[in-house]
């Protein structure tokens, strides 16, 4: 029916585990008839007007024989379903906010834990599993280079056990215990005896979640879409720990300079720009993607607007035919667009980018994280798309 | 690029050194029961030429930029003016050498898949059977990794892919070669066992590596024709033709050979120097091929035998029809791969496996085939 697995939760120590996986134990499945409600027998009787005698199963109207249905019977049952049916269909045609507020209403109702739906203590993360903290976390771990940049941003470097290898800002995050790589451990995030584990939807391992969930350890999953998810984030990050108000402050300052970018560039003429992400195959990016809409927000057209995936591969002609105006490369340590494959590109005298020499670099790690360094990524792609619209007064901003 | 065999290896007329196979049975109308003639191998030789130059001239008109036909014909004539600028370095810069690249690439896997076929004598060999495109690919995961890819003006990873190819060669080699003979179940084996061991390193290899980077390295995996530069496509040119004079020459020693060892060595021929030259060829091939174009399936593997089934299993027909009808069929995938979700791109391997497999699952369930029979 597509509904969302409210319904069907299970509360545990104040951790409401991931519906979907409650629902997939073999034992709940709903079509046994040791799990029929009581009123399913009573529905029976009043649609089908007949007590289903000598069946001992209140499931039991399924199995009479046809003979048992007289024409009148029929119309009480006809009736009986489109009651059903209307009654299933309507809250269909309301909007979404009725449905939540019905739901919400019948699990307090059936007597379910759900008063942790509405404490200002639990948390929704990206998959939509509620997480309830009854205080603030003192053992963390993170999964993630950006996870580890707000947690930092917000002043909470004493109470991270753990981060990643690939955590390399700020400096001082070097010095916590490493993750394994790509391919954690769970038995060593287990031993780290973590309170919370904070980890990015991308670059999980797909069992990660499961296990942890078995042991019962806490972890919530981030996942930006928009350049706002990362502000809201932060936020969300900052009154997990209680410090709502240094989240609150950091929000502000990264909204008044995404907003100084847009309010320069917006009204501007938008050049055409291409993101390498690879040359040999050109893999660039595209609606979807974070960057593209970075390049949107920084006042640039992505010349890849029209691809259906979020990193497509792209057609070189393609290229040369829409002729982009300027060519964005990210470098960096690890990964980036190494500096022979940006000079092949110059082969393409024809492009404007190159005949204008405006081949841009900038450092892979302040777009492609979606931590509190976007916002200086933005506008260094701001400043390389339209250079005559700033000054150079960001100098000063930058911390 | 086409090589036509001396005219005392084509022609039947006069009975050479070594006899031709014998059919066991013989039946009307049957491609690959008949004997080769000189007038066979010609026809159908001239056939595929001009098959293949009609490929290269029909992809050309397609591509993810929507060129008309006045400006693909100014393009072709060079009669182009400023405006026109874009569509000659489409058509001259970006079309035509990556379908060079995939004729290339295409006849090499072909060539290299029908003559291990031969000399392993299992319908199951490819040219990645020797463990050679495990080691080019270990080489590129590790040129990756460590950032080689930049050095010696952007050939740092076919290079690095070559090196890769080059070692496992020796190591696969060195394993297998015994008392100055290179008997087959061992060279099976031993890149079997090389490719097992290479998986292996260049798994631990992504498993360390950055997320971030990563892809890089599948994208690498998955294989690509896309703008290949000058200097790798005349290396895999250059790499081709000298494969292809060398593996004609045994060509024969191949038709017997597959009959088997026995049967070969006692109708007089070298089966060990025969061995080994073709396993050389075959591998620096692959090497080369692997390092400029990544791993790129189905091709090696199925081509020789849709050539088999269509025009018999004589070797000296078989070969150059095989890297012939394999070139056609990688640039027409690639030209596929590169327009069907215009203006994004699709692995070209899945597109060779999707057009070749019904194809071929067609001919192999309507005519009759024995593996050289």
């Amino acid at each position: 029916m597509g509904t969302k697995p409210v319904n069907a939760t299970v509360c545990f120590g104040g951790w409401e585990g991931a519906g979907s996986r409650v629902n997939h134990e073999p034992e709940d499945l709903p079509g046994k008839l040791t799990d029929v409600p009581s009123w399913a027998g009573e529905l029976a009787r009043m649609s089908c007007g007949c007590n289903p005698q000598g069946l001992s199963r209140p499931w039991g109207f399924f199995y009479l024989s046809s003979a048992a249905f007289r024409t009148s019977r029929w119309i009480g049952f006809l009736l009986g379903a489109g009651v059903l049916l209307t009654t299933w269909a309507v809250p269909a045609t309301l909007d979404d906010e009725m449905l939540n507020m019905k739901r919400r209403q019948q699990g307090i109702l059936t007597g379910m834990p759900f008063m942790a739906n509405i404490t200002p203590r639990t948390f929704v993360d990206a998959l939509g599993r509620k997480l309830f903290l009854a205080k603030a976390p003192s053992r963390v771990v993170s999964m993630a280079p950006n996870v580890t940049e707000i947690l930092f941003a917000l002043g909470l470097e004493a109470k991270v056990v753990a981060v990643t290898p690939f955590c390399d800002y700020p400096p001082e995050a070097q010095s916590k215990i490493h993750l394994g790589g790509s391919n954690p451990s769970v038995e060593q995030i287990i031993a780290l005896k973590p309170d919370l584990v904070l980890a990015p939807q991308d670059f999980i391992q797909p069992d990660l979640l499961h296990n942890l969930d078995r042991v019962k350890v806490p972890i919530f999953v981030l996942q930006a879409a928009q350049l706002e998810d990362v502000v809201a984030q932060i936020q969300t990050v900052a009154r997990m720990f209680d410090r709502s108000k240094a989240g609150d402050e950091l929000a502000a300052t990264i909204r008044q300079r995404i907003a100084i970018v847009k309010v320069r560039t917006q009204l501007l003429a938008h050049p055409r720009v291409l993101y390498v992400l690879n040359t040999d195959p050109l893999q660039t990016v595209g609606p979807g993607s974070f960057i593209h809409q970075l390049i949107a927000a920084a006042g640039g057209a992505n010349i890849a607007a029209d691809t259906s995936t979020a990193y497509p591969r792209f057609a070189v002609e393609e290229v040369l035919a829409r002729d982009p105006e300027l060519i964005v490369f990210p470098v960096g340590t690890a990964e980036g667009i190494p500096e022979e494959d940006q000079q092949q590109w110059r082969r393409w005298s024809s492009l404007s980018a190159v005949k204008h020499n405006r081949l841009v670099l900038v450092p892979s790690v302040l777009v492609d994280r979606p931590g509190p360094r976007i916002v200086e990524g933005l506008e260094l792609l701001a400043r390389a798309i339209h250079p005559e619209a700033f000054t150079g007064e960001f100098q000063e901003e930058k911390p | 690029m086409i090589v036509h065999p001396s005219p005392s290896q084509t022609t039947v007329s006069d009975p050479p050194m070594m006899a031709p196979p014998v059919p066991l049975r013989t039946y009307e109308g049957m491609a690959s029961w008949q004997t080769l003639r000189a007038r066979r191998w010609y026809a159908v030789m001239g056939l595929m030429v001009l098959l293949t130059c009609g490929a290269v001239v029909f992809c050309l008109q397609f591509g993810a930029h929507a060129l008309t036909m006045a400006e693909l014909w100014a393009a072709l004539t060079f009669s182009t003016t400023g405006s026109e600028d874009v569509a000659r370095v489409i058509i001259w810069d970006i079309r035509f050498p990556r379908i060079l690249m995939g004729l290339f690439v295409g006849a090499s896997l072909a060539i290299t898949g029908a003559a291990l076929q031969a000399l392993v004598r299992n319908p199951l060999a490819d040219p990645y059977v020797l463990g050679i495109s495990s080691g080019a690919a270990l080489g590129a995961t590790i040129g990756l990794a460590f950032g080689l890819g930049s050095i010696v003006g952007g050939l740092g990873l076919p290079l690095c892919a070559f090196i890769g190819g080059g070692l496992s060669i020796v190591l696969v080699y060195g394993i297998a070669a015994s008392q100055g003979r290179l008997p087959m179940h061992q060279l099976l084996l031993a890149g079997v066992i090389v490719n097992a061991v290479c998986s292996a390193l260049m798994m631990f290899a992504t498993s360390i590596l950055n997320p971030a980077s990563l892809y890089r390295v599948v994208l690498w995996l998955m294989g690509t024709l896309s703008a290949p530069s000058t200097p790798a496509l005349l290396g895999i040119g250059f790499c081709l033709l000298i494969a292809i004079v060398l593996l004609l020459r045994e060509s024969q020693a191949l038709n017997l050979l597959a009959v088997g060892e026995d049967a070969a060595r006692s109708l007089g021929v070298d089966s060990d120097r025969v061995q080994q030259t073709v396993f050389l060829v075959s591998a620096v091939l692959t090497g080369a091929v692997v390092s400029v174009s990544g791993m790129i399936g189905f091709v090696g593997m199925v081509v020789p035998h849709l050539v088999r089934i269509l025009c018999g299993a004589d070797h000296r027909l078989l070969l150059p029809v095989s890297a012939l009808g394999g070139g056609i069929l990688l640039m027409v995938a690639d030209t596929v791969a590169r327009t069907v979700v215009a203006p994004a791109e699709i692995p070209v391997g899945v597109i060779t496996a999707l057009i070749g497999g019904p194809f071929f699952i067609y001919l192999l369930m309507t005519r009759k085939y024995r593996f050289f029979a």
